[in-house]
């Protein structure tokens, strides 16, 4: 009964800390359950998948509702993320755990050092979901649209159809290529993938970062359950566990996404570069042996 | 650089789809919630801890563990309907777009669905 009240605890820290620094959550539960509570990692991805599940659903409600996230791109390339999550899904059970933690160990000190690089947060999609901030309401940033990257009848059309109000969606084929990247990396490593899918859009496609952020975040549920369900039915996701912990990051979640305007985020980074340093060499320490 | 918003004439049923499906996820995500919440006090009345090893997912059990009033029951329906509430975003999303008769994005969802089917196919058959 203490380990389900600790790990509810641990869930509500998670979801906290993810949305008042504009991270899905993800990258906090592995290492919670893990370096926490001893799970094995592979079980660990399959709870967090559910997690960024929970955590991505109200919020991409919201952002649908308010017409910031575009169903259109959302849906054309999650057709590749969960292509990328289907086969990260049946590739994980493959790999053995030590190269999937040293994986981790990665992406914990690339998540430290982009943090720790940011002038400004990113608002996380429960973010600025959950508090009906201002932030919602300002008008979309726009782009200076790229005349020569439509060029193709045929693919300036598609891209039409993805535009948004005042801008255009360029270089689909960079969207594809980072779309099944980023559905490959959520699969085997439990994250939503946004650290991949809002630079791709923003850079590279010319999608503005507010609408980039709130369409990846819409993108997370297909993703996520393309490999939820290969974790579920492979006997990879433990009840007992998913439960306490999605309850805990999804109320973490709520509370974050209410109290973001009132908390220094610049002094919440300083702490959370740090755990995620002190988690990589954790997670490191245990692929080592 | 700004460029004018221009009225497009399919805004009106885009922005009715959009709400629907807006809703639709709302709704799954707290039902979701909701009955892991279930499942978790029931954990917690009935003392069973996280690290006792769940039971694995068995179709045939979820409702006789939901009559039971077992944790596992409403967890595992939890889980389901977490899993589902995308798909079930898809579908409604290839409705509201086969009504509009945009062929582009009525393949693209029914393409998106193939690969959730696909995944629960292939997990079965390894399962197996």
């Amino acid at each position: 009964m203490i380990d389900g009240l600790l790990m509810i605890g641990g869930g509500i820290a998670a979801g906290l800390f993810g949305s008042l620094l504009g991270l899905g959550g993800g990258i906090l539960i592995v290492p919670l359950l893990t370096l926490g509570f001893g799970l094995a990692l592979i079980k660990a991805v399959g709870v967090s998948l559910v997690c960024v599940i929970v955590t991505s659903g109200a919020a991409a409600g919201v952002y649908l509702e308010r017409r910031v996230a575009n169903l259109r791109l959302g849906m054309t390339l999650e057709l590749f993320t969960a292509t990328g999550a289907l086969v990260g899904g049946l590739v994980a059970f493959l790999l053995p755990e030590r190269f999937l933690e040293v994986l981790f160990g990665g992406l914990l000190v690339y998540t430290a050092v982009t943090m720790a690089r940011r002038r400004d947060p990113v608002p996380s999609a429960t973010n600025r979901a959950g508090d009906g901030s201002a932030a919602d309401d300002a008008p979309v940033e726009i782009q200076p649209p790229d005349a020569g990257a439509d060029a193709d009848p045929a693919r300036s059309s598609l891209a039409d159809r993805m535009s948004g109000p005042g801008y255009r969606v360029h270089r689909l084929g960079f969207g594809v290529i980072g779309s099944l990247f980023a559905g490959v990396v959520s699969a085997l490593l439990g994250i939503g993938g946004g650290l991949v899918k809002v630079p791709v859009m923003h850079v590279v496609m010319g999608v503005p970062l507010r609408v980039a952020t709130a369409t990846s975040n819409l993108m997370i549920g297909i993703t996520a359950s393309a490999s939820a369900i290969i974790y579920l039915l492979r006997g990879g996701i433990d009840p007992y566990v998913a439960a306490p912990t999605a309850i805990g990051v999804f109320l973490g979640a709520s509370i974050g996404s209410r109290a973001a305007h009132r908390i220094d985020i610049r002094i919440l980074r300083g702490l959370f570069v740090a755990i995620l340093l002190y988690t990589a060499w954790q997670m490191l320490q245990r692929a080592l042996g | 650089m700004t460029c004018p918003s221009r009225p497009h004439p399919q805004a009106a049923p885009a922005a009715t789809l959009e709400r629907s499906i807006a809703r639709l996820l709302t709704v799954g995500t707290y039902a979701s919630v909701a009955f892991l919440l279930v499942g978790v006090l029931l954990m917690l009345t009935r003392g069973i801890g996280p690290r006792s090893g769940g039971p694995a997912f068995d179709p045939a059990n979820l409702v006789p563990d939901l009559v039971a009033l077992r944790p596992e029951g409403f967890i595992w329906l939890g889980l389901l309907v977490v899993v589902a509430t995308p798909a079930a975003r898809v579908f409604a999303a290839l409705i509201g777009y086969a009504r509009q008769r945009d062929r582009v994005m009525v393949t693209v969802a029914a393409l998106i669905l193939f690969v959730i089917a696909l995944s629960v196919m292939l997990a079965r058959t390894l399962e197996a």
